[in-house]
């Protein structure tokens, strides 16, 4: 027989940006809120970034696609994409491994069938966001210079931004002599003691966790005030189902433990922050006589329209040295120079480029085999091994290119027929092409970066083509709207079919822009949990 | 990876590999002469103990002789091994405290952030400020 607590306010789905946001303001503001979370913690004495093999958690204990890594908590991800979803399951999520790149979407990212006549505007814009955008970047101690004529005005960001390193440097004269946009990078890294970050110490591990606590993660900057106001948090715990009552409300969340028990905790109102494929794949588990499609799925839309920023690299290999392996590994500056859509320009909407450092000799050794691997065994391998070292350690930067895909039906996240899990639910399979539209975007920026990067000094330049899995970005796949047939949630993230079924994560992007998407996904969850509190009488409850 | 690690036969042959991978040139030393196959290698496998199997194997498969006609081999068509191979090999290498010395590499310590070094960083900003429309004004 399935056990069951009593009945809490509000029950969240992933521990993650979205929901570590949501469980500290409920809890903050007096809800009696439970978060269910597949993974466990993950802190300091799990990193292996200040070991000298720190290169080498990349190759599976710290590979971000959850394929590789294998971890007990993490799902397998299906299907012959174009590009394949990477992720972190775990408190935090995917802020466990990110790069902590803090990009606010540009005022047109709202307003795209108005501006550019594809895809849909967003039923809400960049004012609506604002406010929470600032209050988001307070409570994740961002890095950050203001001022960024590409994007209306914000607060101040709350620490002064990080250097911009050699690397920066090269690469702002680069720009500086096209004549092209750039400015120094915001980061969710802490450039002096604030809130519960330390200063960086510029290890350039960020990516595998920061030892010196120095990046913001839910952990660190949300967790501890959601556990002190009274959140309860339950790791180990795989949410299988969302139950409706015979009125059609969730009743909560039916989860299974680590031992295999399924249990259901109940709730006046269920929070799906998931990430865009695991809020999916959750509510097409969900199907149930009354949604056979997949829990509030009437437009067909759930798991459809997912977008992932496919990316590609530009490497600089300069004559100077550039100490390119020292972090931060976040953005040391970027650009929005071909963000916009241009008449001239055979694609529509653009990319952001943002500069990093190039890590270390592994990764060198990597990049060079790739672009030389024309030249044979020869001009690899034996003696002629040590060149990669040579000429590309310490002497490289990387322009990171991300493209705006635009959101299309046929990329989706499905269920599995045949793949499951370790607790017997069918994995997520995962279709998705890249578009010709984003394919010249992407051959065009490529293009630019080169002349930026010759333009910077650089003696050689490498370029990778896209990416096969992703840069963790995943978008789209319940989206917001007004108008019911053509979204899955409403301007507040209730879904149309479910009055006490909120969603929160990426999946609720309309268009993706091209910014890295947590800023705006954490100042969404932000809007609307604030919304929730307020609207809170007039929320419907399940029987 | 059995109990005790690989056999002193395995590291045998993965230094021979190896040494076909990373041999000594451009001042740098051989990956045998830095002890790929020995400590390095335990380090390698306890940082990445996926590759310690597939690795284990290709070792007992390697000939006696002809090692760089079997390296080869892998490289034209066994890419996935190959892979095993030589990150096994690339990751052990770089752990070594002396090829660290020798290619400036300290390892990603910890140093203070410093904007010292950026003089010119507000006057491009300001060009850039000048020079740029302004974001697109939206409905």
């Amino acid at each position: 027989m399935m056990t069951q607590r009593r009945q809490s306010d509000a029950v969240i789905v992933g521990a993650g940006a979205s929901g570590a946001v949501a469980a500290a303001r409920l809890a903050a503001a007096g809800f009696e809120v439970v978060c269910l979370e597949q993974g466990d913690w993950t802190g300091p004495a799990d990193y292996m970034s200040d070991r000298p093999e720190a290169e080498l958690a990349w190759v599976e204990r710290w590979s971000p696609d959850p394929n590789v890594r294998r971890g007990p908590a993490d799902y397998p991800l299906t299907g012959d994409a174009d590009v394949r979803p990477v992720m972190y399951n775990g408190v935090g999520g995917g802020l466990v491994q990110w790069a902590a790149m803090w990009q606010p979407l540009l005022a047109s990212d709202f307003r795209v069938r108005t501006l550019d006549g594809v895809s849909d505007d967003w039923p809400i814009g960049w004012s609506d966001l604002a406010g929470p955008y600032s209050r988001v970047a307070r409570e994740m101690s961002v890095s950050g210079l203001g001022g960024d004529p590409a994007l209306p005005e914000l607060d101040p960001y709350p620490n002064p931004p990080i250097p911009i390193g050699r690397i920066g440097m090269a690469a702002a004269r680069g720009m500086d002599h096209l004549g092209w946009h750039w400015w120094p990078g915001a980061n969710a890294i802490a450039s002096r003691r604030h809130r519960s970050l330390q200063a960086c110490q510029r290890r350039g591990t960020c990516m595998l966790g920061c030892p010196e606590n120095a990046k913001a993660t839910p952990s660190l900057t949300h967790w501890p005030a959601a556990l002190a106001a009274g959140a309860r948090l339950v790791t180990g715990a795989r949410v299988a189902q969302i139950p409706l009552d015979e009125r059609g409300r969730a009743r909560g969340a039916v989860y299974v433990d680590r031992d295999g028990v399924e249990r259901l905790e109940p709730a006046q109102v269920v929070i799906l922050a998931a990430n865009a494929v695991g809020t999916a794949r959750l509510l097409l588990l969900s199907a149930s006589p009354r949604f056979p499609d997949g829990l509030a799925n009437s437009s067909g839309l759930v798991g459809r329209r997912l977008m992932q920023h496919p990316y590609r690299t530009v490497a600089a290999v300069c004559e100077d040295p550039l100490d390119s392996w020292q972090g931060p590994w976040g953005q040391s500056i970027y650009s929005l120079e071909f963000a916009e859509t241009h008449p001239d320009r055979d694609f529509v909407r653009g990319a952001k480029w943002m500069v990093m450092p190039h890590g270390g000799p592994m990764f060198a050794v990597a990049e060079y085999q790739e672009a030389h691997s024309h030249e044979g065994f020869e001009a690899l391998w034996g003696p002629s091994f040590h060149r990669a070292a040579a000429e590309v350690f310490g002497h490289a930067f990387t322009w990171g290119i991300q493209a705006e895909d635009l959101p299309e039906d046929h990329n989706r996240v499905v269920l599995d027929p045949a793949v499951c899990d370790s607790s017997g639910l069918p994995a997520a399979q995962i279709e998705y092409t890249v578009s010709d539209n984003t394919r010249r975007m992407l051959d065009f920026n490529v293009a630019r970066a080169v002349e930026a990067a010759e333009a910077a000094g650089a003696v050689s330049t490498y370029t990778r083509d896209i990416w096969p899995t992703g840069i963790g970005h995943v978008l789209g796949t319940t989206r917001m709207g007004d108008d019911r047939q053509g979204s899955v949630v409403d301007r507040w993230c209730r879904a149309h079919d479910v009055a006490n079924l909120y969603m929160i994560d990426g999946g609720v992007f309309v268009t993706g822009g091209s910014a890295n998407p947590t800023a705006t996904i954490m100042a969404n969850a932000r809007r609307v949990v604030d919304h929730m509190i307020g609207a809170r009488a007039s929320q419907e409850v399940p029987s | 990876m059995s109990d005790s690690g690989p056999t002193p036969d395995q590291r045998l042959t993965l230094a021979r590999l190896a040494d076909v991978l990373v041999a000594e040139g451009l001042g740098m030393p051989a990956a045998s002469a830095v002890g790929v196959a020995d400590g390095l290698l335990d380090r390698c496998l306890d940082a990445a103990p996926a590759l310690a199997e597939p690795l284990l194997a290709l070792l007992d498969e390697a000939p006696a002789d002809d090692l760089d006609v079997f390296v080869r081999g892998l490289a034209a068509g066994r890419p996935d091994d190959f892979a095993i191979l030589t990150t096994t090999v690339v990751g052990a290498y770089y752990l070594s405290a002396e090829v660290r010395e020798l290619i400036g590499y300290p390892g990603q310590q910890p140093s203070p952030l410093s904007a010292a070094a950026e003089p010119e960083y507000f006057e491009m900003l300001e060009r850039v400020y000048d020079r740029h429309p302004g974001y697109r004004e939206c409905p």
